[in-house]
């Protein structure tokens, strides 16, 4: 039977980037990206925090929760010494995300005598590696069956849950809905719209005919319906057999700086992307080499069921060489080859935007500027925003470097929420924000400054503006509108009041007092 | 057939759409490629951010080229797609302002930028690739643009509505722009809100001043 999909060991490290940053595990902490909970610690977890929930829900629910950034650097970097470990034992392994890994289970079980020893073998060998993480092995037919045994794994005692050869769909038969866009198969769009019609369960969604269920929900539906019914993402049949070639580059000059090495990938990495989508073609699995001028090796694969973009291969190859020059016994001398594999193609079937909101050439030219602007000025000055929200128009958006972004993907990046911050002044907002305030004067008609009390009570009306040597009338003013911010922390916390003013030129700027010092925060130019 | 010159392109094909109140002071259907566009005085950055986002919302990219303070918010507001915002550091003089320009003009069709001191020796070079790649800049200033330009906004009068002594809130502001240049023919004044309600760009009196009276072709047949 060709349609049995192959047996996979998935190994999980639940909530992996809050490993990464270090937290101990009795301190609630959570990582945010795009304003969303992505990860937490038990004891965040035990306090009711929620993967997906916003930033300021997390927050009410537990108030001494710990925000850190989504960094998928670090995270990759602290994953590093797993991925060694487990490569000692099955070279052939493929990472998804720094936290996930896969395997083929047929030649390691073989040889430690079964999928149960092999899988107990894998926990202890991922506790060694890294500080006694937390850590599930799931062992199943197929890549979604797997990763579903690895994440239940995860909270077991023993860490292992290996479902028997053929028992996939059974296995995944009476899990709810959710666990799709828990794995990424999924918008949350899409399940949430199975829940209203009724779809609860993995076997409820699966016993639809997939003829309807594509009919009515499409491509991604489709696709959903394929995981629920325990089979493979994709059937093995179904995945084009990989091209015969690849891209390289050899340098002339072994090269040790790694930004230059990072550029020659940038510019492989689009190149096999434009000559695969010129085929109508996504890569899923990339092998990618790197080789120094002594010979030494590395090759990794990465894979990435939705296909790889050029700026994921460019990630997860800068990824591979952070870890490999960090390695003790890794690079002894510059990068003399660095080689990119499309090791697994398929057919693009529209996961990607398409013709509709897709990719024009304005977006493809402006990609590419600013990967030539990165290389030219370096990442921390080509960034782009990113919504976070607060009530002060410096909190609103964080600039994050363009490198690090996929530029396609801006709907993650841009999820403004609904309606109105509370406590956020109301439209229109300054169109110039100082990044570092600029420190004024504000005084009242006698020329004292004015001052505000802890009651929001002002000493006077504000009348002068004076910055440096220059003094302006003022001609309207309202405030305070107070904000109090993190006043259950001694370190952090900030009380502050907000004026709006307008000088006598015109010019309307917000202002604030803070123990007592007055400056401007932005300028409605 | 081989004819020595370059195709003639009609300039509505060469032109970046532009909001329809901006549109009637224009002497172009839009802004026409290859354009330098100065924004002066106290609405300097509205006007940019303004003039910019019918192009941006119908898919050309926005680079602000040393302006790291723009408000992300207010250019949502006044209608650009933040997605398609890239903002780039050029502290360290005119001739990395240069560089960056001449980088981003190779992929963006649209540059907001403050030139640095001194940025008037290089600018000639930056002006023949912008208009070699067709992209129009719109150059922020707070009384004089750094550099030469073609076309010129300013506003004689500007008044914020909404804030009292001690209380309201900022509404909107009432700006009488003025469109100058030498490449428009005759000065053009009109009376707007920038921003208005909701952020967005209002028009208040499409024309104001001492401009020519339109007189209306009738046309044969």
């Amino acid at each position: 039977m060709s349609n049995v999909p192959p047996r996979l060991v998935t190994v999980w490290c639940p909530d992996w980037p809050t490993v990464a940053a270090r937290v101990p595990a009795d301190q609630a902490a959570a990582v945010f990206h795009a304003n969303r909970v992505i990860a937490r610690t038990p004891a965040a977890a035990a306090a009711g925090v929620r993967s997906g929930d916003r930033r300021r829900t997390a927050q009410s629910t537990c108030p001494e929760l710990l925000v850190l950034d989504h960094e998928p650097d670090r995270e990759a970097r602290e994953f590093e010494p797993v991925i060694r470990a487990v490569a000692e034992m099955a070279p052939r392994l493929e990472v998804v995300e720094p936290g996930w890994l896969c395997l083929a289970a047929r030649g390691p079980s073989r040889y430690f005598g079964g999928d149960r020893a092999m899988a107990e073998r894998l926990v202890s060998i991922v506790r060694e590696s890294t500080r006694d993480v937390p850590v599930g092995i799931g062992v199943a037919d197929g890549r979604s069956a797997s990763a579903i045994a690895a994440r239940r794994a995860a909270f077991v005692e023993t860490g292992v849950i290996v479902v028997p050869s053929g028992d996939s769909p059974r296995f995944v038969e009476p899990l709810p809905v959710t666990w799709l866009s828990e794995l990424g198969e999924a918008t949350p769009e899409l399940v949430d719209l199975f829940l209203r019609l009724g779809l609860r369960t993995l076997g409820q969604l699966a016993a639809l005919s997939p003829s309807d269920v594509v009919a009515r929900f499409g491509n991604d539906g489709l696709h959903a319906h394929r995981v629920a019914t325990g089979r493979d993402v994709r059937p093995s049949a179904t995945t084009d057999p990989p091209p015969e070639w690849w891209v390289e580059h050899p340098f002339g000059e072994p090269v040790e700086q790694l930004a230059t090495v990072v550029f020659i990938v940038k510019r492989l990495a689009d190149d096999l992307v434009t000559r695969l989508a010129a085929e109508g073609r996504v890569c899923t699995r990339l092998v990618v080499i790197l080789e120094t001028e002594h010979g030494e090796r590395n090759e990794r694969a990465w894979y990435r069921d939705h296909g790889l973009s050029a700026t994921a291969m460019v990630e997860r190859a800068r990824w591979q060489l952070e870890g490999w020059s960090a390695q003790p016994e890794g690079l002894s001398g510059g990068v003399a080859l660095v080689r990119l594999i499309p090791d697994e193609v398929r057919s693009d079937d529209g996961v990607q935007p398409g013709l509709w909101g897709g990719r024009s050439q304005a977006d493809h030219d402006a990609a590419r500027a600013v990967v030539r602007l990165t290389g030219l000025a370096g990442e921390q000055a080509v960034r782009v925003p990113e919504w976070q929200g607060g009530r002060l128009p410096a909190d609103r958006y964080r600039l994050v470097p363009a490198a690090s972004v996929d530029l396609e993907d801006s709907n993650q990046r841009l999820d403004r929420g609904e309606g109105g911050w509370p406590g956020a002044l109301p439209i229109p907002s300054p169109t110039v924000v100082f990044e570092q305030p600029v420190a004024i004067e504000l005084l009242d008609e006698r020329e004292q400054s004015v001052r505000v009390s802890g009651r929001g009570e002002i000493s006077g009306s504000p009348a002068l503006l004076v910055t440096g040597s220059n003094r302006q009338r003022v001609t309207a003013w309202a405030g305070p509108w107070p904000i109090e911010q993190r006043w259950w922390s001694t370190g952090r916390q900030r009380r502050l009041a907000r004026f709006q003013i307008v000088t006598e030129q015109g010019i309307a700027h917000l202002v604030s007092v803070e123990q007592q010092r007055w400056s401007i925060l932005a300028t409605y130019s | 057939m081989e004819f020595g010159l370059a195709p003639v392109i009609p300039a509505q094909d060469r032109c970046l759409p532009v909001d329809e109140v901006f549109a009637s002071m224009l002497p172009d259907p839009g802004l026409l490629r290859g354009r330098t566009i100065g924004c002066v005085g106290p609405a300097a950055m509205s006007l940019a951010l303004a003039l910019a986002a019918r192009a941006v919302m119908a898919g050309s990219w926005l680079a602000a080229i040393g302006v790291p303070m723009l408000g992300v918010d207010a250019a949502i507001e006044l209608g650009v797609l933040s997605s398609r915002l890239v903002i780039v550091d050029a502290d360290g003089g005119p001739s990395v302002w240069a560089d960056r320009v001449a980088a981003a003009a190779d992929g963006f069709e649209l540059i907001v930028t403050r030139p640095p001191g001194g940025a008037e020796r290089i600018a000639g070079k930056i002006r023949t690739r912008l208009q070699a790649r067709g992209v129009v800049m719109l150059v922020v200033g707070p009384t004089t643009p750094g550099v030469a330009c073609d076309l010129e906004f300013t506003t004689t009068s500007v008044s914020w509505e909404g804030l009292g002594q001690g209380h309201g809130y900022l509404f909107g502001r009432r700006a009488v722009v003025r469109a100058g240049g030498r490449r428009q023919p005759r000065p053009v004044e009109c009376e707007l809100w920038l921003p208005g309600q909701n952020g967005h760009v209002e028009l208040i009196e499409p024309v104001l001043g001492d401009v020519a009276p339109v007189i209306e072709l009738s046309r044969a047949g």
